[in-house]
């Protein structure tokens, strides 16, 4: 009777692990399986911008400090040799404070000066615009601020319908470039700052990051 | 097994040929540098002339209004005090004689205590919720004469540039750092930005000297204003103040609250 226990459990394990690894190797792989529907799908160049905001007199606390064009985002989607009319690209931007033990509302610590009992600046703090010739994106020509570590906004959204370059469209999402199609495909940053006076003094950091994506 | 294995290979197979989605990123680091900034705006006549040739003078004293006027902008919190300095020529604490009119009685002494000068602010400390002392600012009116009053008597701590306890008067704020609103400091802020009629940063100083008669500068207080220090409680009976030219100064300190 033992015996025949033992060969009948290791008969249906043998079932079970063949369920496993079925599903493991072909029907996992099968949705993670994407498509790729574009050619080339980058920023030029995509090199890292910094910009410094140092607040030392009286009136740049009190109006805050504004650079127009710190840099300009400048998008590069090519078709495949064999077009493919799913072509498709989304634009978002997300803040990070380098997370860590920062908290997620606040900006990364670098450097206290003295040791009042003041707050750490809130992210909110900051506002980013993004703006091209054709206002292409929803959120043109609005400042727009984040709350905590990893939100993220839309530029030209995720999901939406192919559009195409060269009519000055909203969201526009299709295949093109900055040197054809400059007022599409090219997106001027301003960054804004404007403390208050119940900030701790010191240096703090945030960081922006672009991400551009073939929709899927 | 045979099945496994076929599966094994389709598997590996399909994981060869699945594809990651083009994207790219772009980065912008941004730097804050906050730098704390107190500006204090002070104007008032480069000196100030107390000149008692009038024995009215000496029983009423000079008082001149308004004399400095203190404007403060901060983008901290901050705390605003008055200290009574001097070279220390004649002593630690007191005015410095600059000149002897030639009194050589021996009760008519050079030691006129700093905490002589009374200021009277025009905008009561709205920050001084931690005060302990008997008097926490210089907001009251200058007190009449006949009766010593140390309300107004300026802090002075040895001649030193030191800040005032809890017990002593700040103009603005006050000894500690509790970060509660109303107990110790003033938030940052500046007077360019405030509407009324009044203002916390915004003040008026008004200085009178009170020598009395015989000249002992009753009104002269310790820092706390608890005790009198005037020339005959700090030296002896019969003392006073011997004519002569002195001369001392009020020092305005700012300073965040921390």
């Amino acid at each position: 009777m033992h015996k025949n226990k033992f060969i009948f459990y290791t008969r249906n394990i043998s079932k079970l692990k063949f369920h496993l690894l079925f599903s493991f190797f072909i029907i996992i792989p099968s949705l993670l399986k994407a498509q790729i529907h574009c050619g080339t799908v980058e920023f030029i160049p995509n090199s890292p911008l910094t910009q410094d905001f140092t607040f030392d007199s009286f009136n740049q606390y009190l109006g805050g400090i504004t650079f127009n064009n710190i840099g300009q985002l400048r998008i590069n989607v090519e078709d495949k040799a064999i077009v493919d009319p799913d072509c498709r690209w989304f634009l978002t931007m997300e803040i990070s404070n380098s997370g860590g033990g920062t908290p997620a509302g606040e900006w990364e610590t670098l450097v206290v000066y003295g040791g009042g009992a003041a707050t750490t600046p809130p992210i909110d703090l900051l506002q980013i615009r993004l703006r091209n010739g054709c206002q292409t994106s929803p959120i043109d020509g609005l400042f727009q601020t984040f709350t905590n570590h990893g939100d993220v906004t839309n530029i030209i959204a995720d999901g939406l319908a192919r559009n195409d370059a060269g009519n000055c469209n909203l969201n526009v999402n299709g295949p093109g470039d900055y040197l054809t199609n400059y007022n599409e495909y090219t997106f001027t940053i301003d960054v804004r700052i404007k403390p208050n006076f119940t900030l701790k003094p010191g240096i703090y950091q945030l960081s922006v990051k672009f991400h551009l994506e073939e929709q899927m | 097994m045979k099945k496994l294995s076929l599966s094994f290979i389709v598997g590996v197979g399909m994981f060869a040929t699945s594809y990651a989605q083009l994207q790219d990123e772009k980065d912008v680091t941004i730097t804050m540098d906050l730098q704390p900034v107190l500006q204090l705006d002070m104007s008032t006549s480069n000196q100030l002339e107390f000149v008692f040739d009038d024995i009215s003078e000496y029983y009423s004293g000079i008082t001149h209004y308004a004399a400095t006027i203190l404007k403060i902008s901060s983008t901290v919190s901050w705390d605003l005090y008055a200290v009574g300095r001097s070279n220390g020529t004649t002593a630690a604490g007191m005015w410095d004689q600059q000149l002897d009119y030639g009194s050589n009685n021996p009760n008519a002494i050079d030691q006129i205590p700093l905490s002589a000068v009374e200021l009277r602010q025009s905008q009561a400390n709205s920050g001084d919720g931690a005060a302990a002392g008997a008097f926490s600012d210089y907001s009251q009116a200058f007190a009449t004469t006949g009766a010593a009053n140390a309300g107004n008597s300026l802090y002075v701590n040895g001649g030193a540039i030191t800040p005032p306890s809890t017990n002593d008067k700040y103009i603005a704020g006050h000894a500690g750092t509790s970060g509660t609103a109303g107990q110790d400091f003033i938030a940052g802020g500046s007077y360019l930005t405030q509407t009324g009629t009044t203002s916390d940063y915004y003040y008026a100083i008004d200085y009178r000297i009170l020598p009395d008669l015989p000249a002992i500068f009753p009104n002269a207080a310790n820092a706390a204003g608890t005790a009198f220090v005037d020339i005959v409680t700090a030296n002896a009976a019969g003392n006073y103040a011997e004519p002569g030219v002195y001369t001392m100064y009020v020092q305005y300190v700012l300073l965040e609250d921390q």
